[in-house]
C-alpha cells in the first residue's frame, strides 16, 4: 500500500476516535499530538512517494532508451548476417589462395622437371606452363573484393558499437578475460607468439645474421636495450 | 667435413604450401633425403625413431610450437647435436635471441629465398 493512503487511513482512523465523544482530557490531547504527526507523516512520504517515482521514471526511461539504442545496433544483424559472411568471405579467400599456390607450384615443378634437349619442345612447354601460372594469379583480384567486403563489414560493426559506446557512457570493465582468452594468452606469451609484423620483419635478416656472425653467445641485451629495438 | 649431399633433412611446418616450398629449394641447392612433421610433436616423435643431419622448423605451430620442440631437442642428450635452423615470420629480437638461448643454430625470417637458406644451411654445415 502506498505511504499516502496509509497516512490517509491513520488520519481516517483519528478522526472517527475523535468524533466517539470521548471525555478523557489526555486521551484528547493524545489524539491531537497523534494527528499533528499523521500531518507531518503525510508530507514526508507524499514527498517520498514522489522522489522515488522520479526514480522508477528515470530508469524506465534509462531501459527504454538502452533497448533503442540495441535495436539500432543491430546485434541480430551483426550476429546472422555481418559476422558469419565475413567468416565466409575469408574462407572463400583462404580456400582460393590454396587453389592459386597449387597451380602456380605444379606448374613451376613441372617446368623445373621439363626436358630441355630439344629447344622448340622445350620453349612451348614453358610459354604453356607460364600462361597458366599468370592465369593462375587472377586470384589476387577475386581475394582483394572479397577482403575488401570484410573491411566494410568490420568498418559497420565498429562504427555501430563505437556509437553504442558513446551514447550510453559505456565503459570497457578491467580485467574481463574469459577462461579461453587466459589460457591463448598465456600460451602465446609463454611460446613469444607475436605473429608476422605488418610491413616486413621487425628484426631484418641481416640484422639476425650480425646476432649469429659472432661465434660466440647471444649479445647480453639487458630488457631496457631490447625494449629500445621497439621504440 | 664435406656436407653428407643424401643426409636426412627433417622440415617442421604446419602449412603443407612452406613444406612443399623448402622441399622445392632444399631439391635446387641438392639435398633431396627430405622428411616432413606437421607440428613440434610430430617432429619429436620422428626425431625419437630416425636421425636427421638438420631439422628446419617453423616457429608457430600448434599443439606444440617449434620453440619448444627446439627445447625438448636441446634437453634430450640422443639429438641434442642435431643442426637446427628456425624458419619463420616471428621476427622480434625477443624471438631470435630466445631462440639463439635455447641453441638454435641459425634464424631466417620469412620470406625468404633459395639463396638465403643456402647460406644459413652453409653457415651451419659447412660449405657444400
Amino acid at each position: 500500500m502506498p505511504a499516502a493512503n496509509v497516512a490517509a487511513q491513520v488520519r481516517t482512523s483519528l478522526a472517527s476516535l475523535k468524533a466517539s465523544d470521548l471525555q478523557d482530557a489526555q486521551i484528547m490531547e493524545v489524539l491531537k499530538l497523534a494527528h499533528q504527526l499523521t500531518d507531518t507523516m503525510k508530507l514526508f512520504f507524499s514527498s517520498l512517494d514522489q522522489s522515488i517515482c522520479q526514480e522508477f521514471n528515470y530508469i524506465a526511461d534509462y531501459i527504454s532508451r538502452t533497448r533503442d539504442e540495441i535495436s539500432a545496433l543491430r546485434p541480430n544483424d551483426i550476429k546472422t548476417e555481418r559476422i558469419p559472411s565475413a567468416g565466409v568471405e575469408l574462407e572463400a579467400v583462404v580456400g582460393d589462395t590454396e587453389k592459386a599456390t597449387e597451380t602456380i607450384m605444379s606448374a613451376a615443378e613441372a617446368v623445373l622437371c621439363e626436358d630441355a634437349t630439344d629447344y622448340d619442345e622445350y620453349r612451348a612447354a614453358v610459354e604453356a606452363r607460364m600462361m597458366t601460372i599468370i592465369e593462375a594469379c587472377s586470384f589476387q583480384d577475386l581475394a582483394g573484393q572479397r577482403v575488401s567486403k570484410v573491411v566494410n563489414s568490420l568498418r559497420h560493426v565498429e562504427s555501430r558499437v563505437a556509437r553504442f559506446a558513446e551514447v550510453m557512457g559505456v565503459r570497457d570493465a578491467d580485467g574481463f578475460e574469459s577462461e579461453e582468452e587466459k589460457a591463448e594468452r598465456e600460451r602465446n606469451e609463454k611460446n613469444l607468439l607475436n605473429g608476422p609484423a605488418v610491413g616486413g620483419p621487425e628484426t631484418s635478416q641481416d640484422d639476425i645474421d650480425a646476432m649469429f656472425a659472432d661465434a660466440g653467445s647471444v649479445p647480453d641485451l639487458d630488457q631496457n636495450s631490447i625494449d629500445s629495438l621497439f621504440d | 667435413m664435406a656436407v653428407e649431399m643424401t643426409m636426412p633433412i627433417l622440415v617442421v611446418d604446419d602449412y603443407k604450401t612452406m613444406i612443399r616450398i623448402i622441399r622445392n629449394l632444399l631439391k635446387q641447392i641438392g639435398f633431396e633425403n627430405v622428411d616432413e612433421a606437421a607440428d613440434g610433436q610430430e617432429a619429436y616423435q620422428k626425431m625419437q625413431e630416425n636421425k636427421y643431419g638438420l631439422v628446419i622448423s617453423d616457429w608457430n605451430m600448434e599443439p606444440m610450437t617449434g620453440y619448444e620442440l627446439l627445447q625438448k631437442v636441446r634437453a634430450d642428450e640422443s639429438m641434442k647435436a642435431t643442426p637446427f635452423i628456425m624458419v619463420t615470420a616471428e621476427s622480434k629480437t625477443e624471438n631470435v635471441v630466445a631462440a639463439k638461448r635455447a641453441g638454435v643454430n641459425n634464424y631466417i625470417v620469412k620470406p625468404f629465398n633459395a639463396g638465403t637458406l643456402k647460406a644459413k644451411m652453409s653457415a651451419v654445415l659447412g660449405d657444400f
